[in-house]
């Protein structure tokens, strides 16, 4: 038997396609039939141009491409042996900007996706307050994740889309007045993780060990715990578990894990391919179902996100309840939550060490348009995992401008008989309900799959 | 050169194509007979939903002061004058009466998103207890099978009374290819049509759905058009900006509730109330243009002290919008705000137009008022060559202030 559906509540949509055989999934296609052409859209333009177009890739992660490109940029700079300096506060404030998105998506996607779906199998009354708009914590939520963006406005202007960050700093000197507003914001963010998400001291979670710890507790954590048990999600949604994690910052190392060796990564080694992926003015092959491209390295699919940032930098809750339960939906959300937590602990940190007398930004001693021709690559850990941005410069306009989201490596088609990540993930659920929480728990982007 | 600053004023600031604020007592007397009337009819109709609005405030701990706080901030948002507080306030408690359906098509989500942040009491409160959307694929409750059945039973149920909200661009190259949507896969296109046919009216949400936005940047290699190149025969009302206000979004539903109509348009059918005047006009930062006081180059002294952005890329004079007043995120914050300046995202074509740190003098743009602007790019091109050459900020104010001999004397 084979069965279409759509699945909606993903900013954008997806298809998925599955065939049954005895009442389980024994094959699935996910297909993203939206497309917009970023990199044909960023050929030919100035450099600084492309400042402002790739936040526009994806309303919810504007900041990670912003970062990438403002990072690529300054790797064209060190390319030709300029390299910028940017100050501690400029680069601090690049992080807390992208690290306070990270913390909204998360909180968004868990109160708006995750609970909402994985409540509805159960028939406890209890578990009405996760319904959609109507029920009390989805609009806890939604007002948690509203109030703590604000954090980032203060200082970018605005969000979605904000462009204040440049090769060679940012634009923005926040006044101690906002540095302060900041942290306002930050409190209330932890105060709601503490009484609604954990339903404990922060300093107490830091010291769990597995998932028994929640047992007593009564946030939202550990609700959606009961709910993956009584539900198999604790067997359900494994994939290849190798994991990749392509660049590093105060929380996240970079890395990759097959089985249990962590080994570094070499970004020369990523590569996209889209053979089973739409082609722009190409009449379509039988094969071809999707507008996401597959993303590799060294020739093998990865998982991205955090999961595997929770595993390659070693935190302690993520590891132990990897050891039971392995990729499955429970560690894969719980490892989302559990940055989260993190993420707001660090960023109220970050914060505090904002120096403002230093200055925002350094003005580089070449303009772009003196380099000419070469290239500049990054990686970004954005909210669904590693972006890569790769431009090329010649006579500096842009050549080239290759885009590698976070949601290609999990969402995009498998290749050479090898099943994609979520694919693979999706393939022995037993029910559909199961198998879009299974594909939910990769935190699904449309927009940002096809770009 | 033109040798007086109030040349700068004139151009930068005149009247002609800004909203009349004031159009006599008469005609608001009569407005207001009008909306007396829409909303007690509204009122007799049954609610869609049976969430009100007086219930939600008490219940989320809003205060009636904030509360009115917040409708006369409306009010003055819409352009009406006080005495229409009352039926604001009366028009947001009537908001379940009025279904909504919001489609995405060629988008980022970024209308979307904006709006889950709204103005307080949070538009949780606001436009999700009370306002009747009946459909909205990324916050509505319904997957799959069920949210498609919901579509076609709120566009059936609701035949020639729901508001239509569209965010994202229409690709037509090869017969609509770049965007399909639903079981059945028909085209972005086909779905708009289909669900605008029965639409009260179609609200175009964003550049994209408004102008075509980012996907039509050049080469539009999806051949993206705006929601008005399509639709016709139907009120339609643009919202662009990237991404747009949502205090504008809510203000376009209450003076549809308030009135029964559109707002007055503008020659683009963006709602004179939000696109009547420029973000230069009410910038915090016009003090220093017309001191000629400018950032010479971002992380300089003048950045520092808040100067004006006009000479590192700032669109504000050519751009129709209100977020120098409404401001991003409850009025957190701007891009100006923030020493960025404007990219003009509300205008039609900006990415190809205004794009990023390009200074007006040297873009060759034309202005949405027609001519004027141009003698300002040229003027504004005067400045720069006139700083460039070592005059001095100082100087060039002082100049151009027609103050010349007097300084000269002083030298
Ligand atoms: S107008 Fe801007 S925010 Fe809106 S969908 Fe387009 S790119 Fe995104
Ligand atoms: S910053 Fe921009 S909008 Fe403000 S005064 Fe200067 S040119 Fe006008």
């Amino acid at each position: 038997m084979k069965t279409l559906n759509i699945v909606e509540r993903i900013e954008g949509e997806a298809k998925l396609v599955c065939n049954w055989e005895d009442e389980k999934i024994t094959d699935a296609q996910i297909q993203f039939l939206n497309f917009r052409g970023f990199e044909y859209i960023l050929k030919d333009k100035p450099a600084l141009d492309a400042l402002v177009y790739t936040p526009r890739i994806c309303g919810i992660c504007g900041q990670a491409h912003l970062k990438a490109t403002a990072q690529a940029l300054e790797n064209i700079y060190e390319s030709v042996n300029e390299p910028l300096y940017i100050t501690d506060k400029a680069k601090l404030l690049r992080e807390i900007g992208l690290n306070i998105e990270i913390i909204d998506s998360h909180i968004k996607w868990f109160y708006l996706f995750i609970m909402p779906d994985i409540a509805k199998l159960s028939k406890d009354e209890k578990y009405l307050k996760y319904e959609a708009i109507k029920g009390e914590s989805w609009r806890k939520g939604t007002y948690a994740a509203s109030e703590s963006i604000k954090a980032l406005a203060v200082f970018a202007g605005q969000w979605p889309h904000t462009s204040y960050m440049l090769p060679g700093g940012v634009m923005s000197d926040p006044t101690l007045f906002d540095i302060m507003t900041m942290q306002n914001y930050m409190d209330q963010t932890l105060h709601f993780i503490e009484k609604e998400l954990i339903g404990d001291e922060i300093e107490n979670y830091f010291n769990f060990n597995n998932i028994s710890d929640f047992d007593s507790l009564n946030g939202a954590l550990s609700d959606f715990i009961k709910l993956c048990l009584e539900n198999d999600f604790h067997n359900l949604g494994k994939s290849y578990n190798s994991h990749i994690v392509l660049s590093k910052n105060y929380l996240f190392e970079s890395g990759r894990i097959e089985i249990k060796n962590r080994q570094s990564v070499d970004l020369s080694l990523v590569k996209e391919e889209d053979i089973n992926s739409f082609k722009m003015n190409e009449p379509r092959r039988d094969n071809e179902y999707t507008w996401a491209k597959t993303a590799l390295y060294n020739d093998k699919p990865y998982e991205t996100g955090p999961l595997s940032r929770a595993l390659i930098s070693n935190r302690k809750l993520i590891k132990n309840m990897h050891k039971e339960y392995n990729d499955s939906v429970l560690t894969r959300v719980m490892a989302r939550m559990d940055e989260l937590i993190y993420l707001v602990f660090i960023t109220k940190k970050l914060i505090k060490q904002v120096d403002i007398s230093q200055d925002s930004f350094i003005p580089p001693k070449l303009s772009l348009k003196d380099i000419g021709t070469a290239t500049g690559i990054s990686a970004v850990e954005a909210a669904r995992g590693s972006l890569l941005h790769k431009v090329t410069l010649e006579n500096s306009i842009i050549k080239n401008y290759d885009v590698i989201t976070p949601s290609v490596w999990n969402l995009g088609p498998g290749i050479n008989e090898k099943y994609g990540i979520a694919q693979k993930a999706i393939i022995g659920a037993n029910s559909l309900e199961k198998a879009y929480i299974i594909l939910r728990s990769f935190d699904v982007c449309s927009v940002c799959t096809t770009h | 050169m033109v040798d007086s600053q109030d040349m700068v004023k004139k151009v930068f600031t005149q009247k002609s194509a800004r909203i009349d604020t004031n159009k006599g007592e008469n005609y608001y007397n009569n407005l207001f007979e009008k909306a007396k009337q829409r909303l007690s009819t509204l009122k007799k109709q049954a609610p869609l939903k049976d969430i009100d609005m007086v219930d939600v405030i008490e219940t989320e701990g809003i205060n009636r002061r904030d509360f009115m706080k917040w409708v006369s901030g409306t009010t003055a948002t819409l352009m009406l004058p006080p005495m229409f507080e009352p039926l604001v306030a009366e028009a947001t408690e009537l908001m379940n009466r009025v279904p909504v359906v919001w489609i995405e098509l060629q988008d980022c989500a970024g209308n979307s998103e904006a709006l889950l942040r709204s103005a307080s009491p949070t538009v949780d409160d606001l436009l999700f207890d009370v306002l009747s959307l009946e459909f909205h694929e990324t916050l509505q409750a319904a997957a799959g099978h069920d949210a498609d059945r919901q579509l076609e039973d709120a566009v059936e149920h609701f035949k020639g009374q729901y508001l239509l909200f569209v965010e994202g661009a229409i690709p037509m190259a090869n017969n609509g290819m770049y965007g399909t949507i639903g079981a059945s896969g028909e085209t972005f296109h086909e779905h708009l049509m289909r669900m605008s046919k029965d639409a009260a009216a179609v609200i175009a949400v964003g550049t994209c759905a408004t102008f075509g936005g980012i996907p039509a940047a050049a080469p539009n290699p999806t051949g993206a058009v705006g929601v008005m190149d399509l639709v016709k025969g139907k009120p339609l009302i643009n919202i662009p900006a990237c991404p747009a206000n949502p205090a504008n979004m809510v203000g376009v539903i209450l003076h549809y509730i308030l009135t029964g109509q559109v707002p007055e348009l503008d020659s683009l059918l963006r709602p004179k109330f939000a696109f009547g005047y420029r973000i230069h006009d009410n910038c915090e930062r016009r003090a220093h243009f017309d001191a000629g006081e400018f950032v010479e180059e971002f992380g300089d002294d003048g950045a520092k002290n808040n100067w004006c952005l006009y000479k590192v890329g700032c669109k504000g004079p050519m751009t129709f919008n209100n977020c120098s007043i409404i401001r991003y995120n409850e009025g957190t914050n701007w891009p100006v705000g923030v020493g960025r300046g404007c990219i003009g995202c509300s205008e039609p074509d900006f990415w190809d137009k205004y794009a990023y740190q390009r200074p007006m003098a040297g873009a060759n743009i034309k202005a949405p008022t027609g001519g004027v602007e141009k003698t300002v790019d040229e003027f504004g091109l005067g400045l720069l060559t006139a700083t460039a050459v070592g005059i001095g900020v100082h100087a060039v104010a002082s100049a151009v202030a027609g103050k010349k001999s007097e300084h000269n004397e002083e030298e």
